[in-house]
């Protein structure tokens, strides 16, 4: 009932938007049909005048070229105008830059798979819609930018559920300070959290067609890999650049102040503390072709129970300066680190260190073919003597950036016997529709 | 608890605010361009007032730039940042939104828009995805036209003196210097100066009008045309076809006739059916010239020039991307040259 009411507000107000834009544009039409009507008149005095030069009536040509240089200088004028009427978009610009996102995917399994968080809810051999996204971007004032987006999030076949999954103010100025030092930021509000890489990443961005099993098991899921999964805390975060003595290099950093017990691993035993979160990255571009970024990330959590994940990450993205569009190689991986440390009883006190990582490999041979490899190696968060492990690979295709067509396969081991020895094979679509604006880093790119 | 907090936001602030920004400039201004055309002309308005950087590579394709943390950094500190605009270089928010500076958000001054008051081309009347990677507001590619360069100048003379009023009068004079240049290039310099002081300007507003030949030829001036003007007469009438919509400022201005393109809609590859579309064209025109700029594969230009027997053009498009055109003006004589060589 709630998605319901959700959607139907979502789609009010992008109607209302959709209406006031038409309404507006059709003004401006009026408004450039008018002045092109006064250049068209002002263009048939000029020619008028150009006749009468050739005509007997008028030798002195220099009176000619001074009325002729006035009437020019106003036709520029109205051109002018015309051009900044043409790209005005004053009417609509109070509104966000607004993006629809629809993933689709389905799954063949060589035997049953459960639902993470129900197991006797079985997701094996069915497809589905799994996420809905509705992006919405814009400027709040010269200083700061926001961000929502609204996300119908399968269930795992159950249900929708509604989820801000990001929602944040960016305020690219420090409140007090005239100038930003070190190109600060502060991003405020429910945020894909800054820790390693693929976490920042939104599903539909995503290289492959599931979540890495480290990302999916230690920061967030409720319905495991397949399923829309990552940390998105509430919090607040603090960007800049380092000063490093290495040159030709940037570093980065991030540090973050967020809500206790979002991260999966800290097993919802939050309590009223505040969690932190430091990612730092370094990197290096070689004239736009080979970029290289390592990072290291840390969170800490002092709850009901202690938490901390340490994270390393490493990417490598190579595309030629020349046909860039149809080549590109990318690289990298990701290894994390927790420890979790809890009351099991008044006395006993136990503790869980999971450690996982996967990698991975993409090479596009095309515009519209990209071909991959992952590997992921991951011990369960609640008992680290159980592994799993999983290989796999995928074609993508894409008829734009807009439309994506995946099928991958993959194979699981596991300690846990339930999800041991399983074939799976996965097809994808995904559409992208609005004014989604370049993504920064995207793998694909 | 406050302790743990305070320490953990506000020791890292201390340390950071203490820190020097950027190496002095010696009171230059630090202009970040998107391409690297506007860098030139930037830095040939500013002079030695200013310092200039591009953030895409010369040779890459403007619309296809993707943003790094060095880019954002770069940008952090810059007090002027100068975008093409009309969308192509749309990645530019990317890095400014990045960079944490709040001198060149859109709308500040330290933000400009290079092309604003360019006569714009092809600005459609449905924009739709459906059209494929299509310019919402027109077709961004201005700068090929010599009297566009014009006003992109003017609009970043009139820019750096809204930033820098105590070296207003060293901007305008070094603007007017420049227009004088790009005047010559484009007329000749025995007929700019043979017109006076204001010369450049009427015959700009002779060639806008297309109404130049006839009269100069009124004046008894014809044979003192030079410059681009003259040299760029063998195109005139020359059927070409390109690999996107590319040319159309330069075509307008010399007299190309673009008859079609190797996309079937911009932004996207030709398809093979489109390629043996464009081969029957090729053949019923009689074209003899396909242009291709560097960055887009030239597989479907061989593949028509291999049914058809039209020559394939290498085209720059940006200052810089050769070691040879390290100019604006080595660029649009670069590009003359290559086509009228390629058209005998």
């Amino acid at each position: 009932m709630w998605s319901k009411t959700m959607l139907l507000v979502c789609l009010t107000f992008l109607f209302t938007l959709a209406g006031r834009a038409q309404e507006s544009e059709s003004s401006k039409d009026r408004i450039i049909e008018d002045l092109r009507g006064e250049v068209a008149r002002l263009r048939h005095d000029i020619d008028s005048l150009k006749s009468l030069r050739h005509s007997d009536l008028l030798t002195q040509s220099d009176m000619l070229d001074r009325l002729e240089e006035s009437l020019e200088k106003r036709l520029t004028y109205l051109e002018t105008k015309i051009d900044a009427v043409s790209r005005a978009t004053a009417p609509v610009a109070f509104n966000p830059g607004m993006t629809a996102f629809i993933n689709f995917a389905a799954r063949g399994d060589s035997k049953k798979v459960y639902d993470l968080a129900d197991p006797a809810n079985e997701i094996s051999n069915r497809p589905f819609l799994r996420t809905v996204e509705m992006e919405l971007l814009g400027a709040v004032d010269p200083y700061a930018s926001a961000v929502a987006v609204i996300s119908l999030e399968n269930q795992a076949g159950k249900e929708f559920g509604v989820d801000a999954e990001e929602a944040y103010g960016l305020l690219k100025r420090i409140p007090l300070l005239e100038d930003a030092p070190l190109g600060m930021k502060v991003k405020i509000g429910k945020y894909r959290a800054p820790f390693g890489v693929s976490n920042k990443i939104h599903m539909h961005d995503l290289p492959w067609t599931t979540r890495p099993l480290a990302v999916a098991r230690y920061l967030g899921t409720e319905h495991g890999d397949f399923f829309e999964s990552g940390f998105n805390p509430t919090g607040m975060d603090l960007n800049f650049y380092v000063p490093n003595p290495i040159p030709q290099t940037t570093m980065e950093m991030n540090l973050d102040v967020v809500r206790a017990g979002e991260l999966t691993l800290s097993g919802g035993r939050g309590g009223s503390q505040p969690a932190y979160i430091g990612h730092l990255n370094l990197s290096r571009d070689w004239s736009n072709q080979h970029l290289l970024i390592l990072g290291l990330s840390a969170y800490e959590e002092h709850g009901i129970a202690i938490t901390r994940l340490y994270g390393a990450d490493i990417t490598y993205k190579w595309a030629p300066l020349e046909e860039r569009e149809s080549h590109s190689f990318v690289a990298g991986g990701e290894v994390f680190a927790g420890r979790h440390l809890f009351t099991d009883s008044a006395a006993a006190v136990s503790s869980n260190s999971p450690v996982g990582w996967y990698g991975y490999l993409q090479y596009q041979t095309s515009y519209w073919l990209y071909l991959g490899l992952r590997y992921d190696w991951v011990e369960e968060p609640s008992n680290d003597r159980l592994v799993t492990r999983s290989a796999g690979g995928y074609a993508s295709y894409y008829t734009t950036e807009f439309l994506r067509l995946r099928l991958g396969f993959e194979h699981r081991w596991s300690d846990i016997p339930v999800q041991n020895n399983v074939n799976t094979v996965l097809f994808e679509i995904n559409l992208v529709f609005g004014s989604h604006p370049t993504e920064p880093y995207w793998v694909n790119k | 608890m406050m302790k743990r907090i305070s320490g953990f936001i506000l020791l890292p602030l201390l340390a950071l605010c203490a820190l020097e920004q950027s190496p002095a400039r010696e009171g230059k201004l630090k202009i970040v361009t998107t391409l690297n055309y506007l860098r030139y002309v930037a830095q040939e308005v500013g002079g030695d007032r200013v310092t200039v950087v591009a953030l895409a590579n010369a040779r890459q394709d403007p619309h296809y730039v993707t943003p790094t943390p060095a880019m954002n950094q770069l940008t952090s500190d810059a007090d002027l940042f100068i975008e093409n605009g009309l969308s192509l270089d749309i990645w530019q928010k990317n890095v400014v939104d990045a960079s944490g500076n709040p001198a060149i958000q859109p709308g500040s001054p330290g933000h400009l828009v290079a092309t604003v008051n360019v006569p714009v081309k092809e600005l459609p009347t449905e924009v739709s995805r459906a059209w494929g990677d299509i310019h919402p507001q027109g077709n961004p590619h201005v700068w090929l036209d010599p009297l566009n360069i014009r006003i992109i100048a003017a609009n970043i003379a009139e820019r750096l003196k809204q930033l820098d009023p105590a070296n207003s009068a060293y901007y305008q004079s070094r603007f007017e210097q420049y227009k004088g240049r790009l005047d010559a290039a484009l007329f000749g310099e025995e007929l700019v100066r043979a017109l006076g002081k204001s010369g450049g300007d009427v015959l700009v507003r002779k060639a806008l009008n297309n109404e130049l030949a006839d009269w100069l030829k009124l004046r008894g001036l014809e044979g003192k045309l030079g410059g681009w003007m003259k040299e760029g007469a063998s195109l005139n009438g020359l059927k070409v076809i390109s690999y996107h919509k590319t040319y159309i400022y330069f075509a307008d201005r010399f007299g190309l006739q673009l008859t079609g393109e190797l996309e079937e809609k911009p932004g996207i590859p030709p398809p093979p059916q489109h390629r043996d579309a464009v081969v029957e064209e090729v053949k019923r025109e009689g074209i003899r010239v396909i242009l291709n700029d560097n960055f887009y594969s030239r597989e479907a230009a061989d593949y028509v020039a291999s049914k058809t027997g039209a020559k394939v053009v290498i085209t720059y498009l940006d200052v810089g991307s050769l070691p040879e055109v390290d100019t604006y003006e080595k660029l649009i004589t670069f590009l003359i040259q290559n086509i009228s060589q390629a058209a005998r």
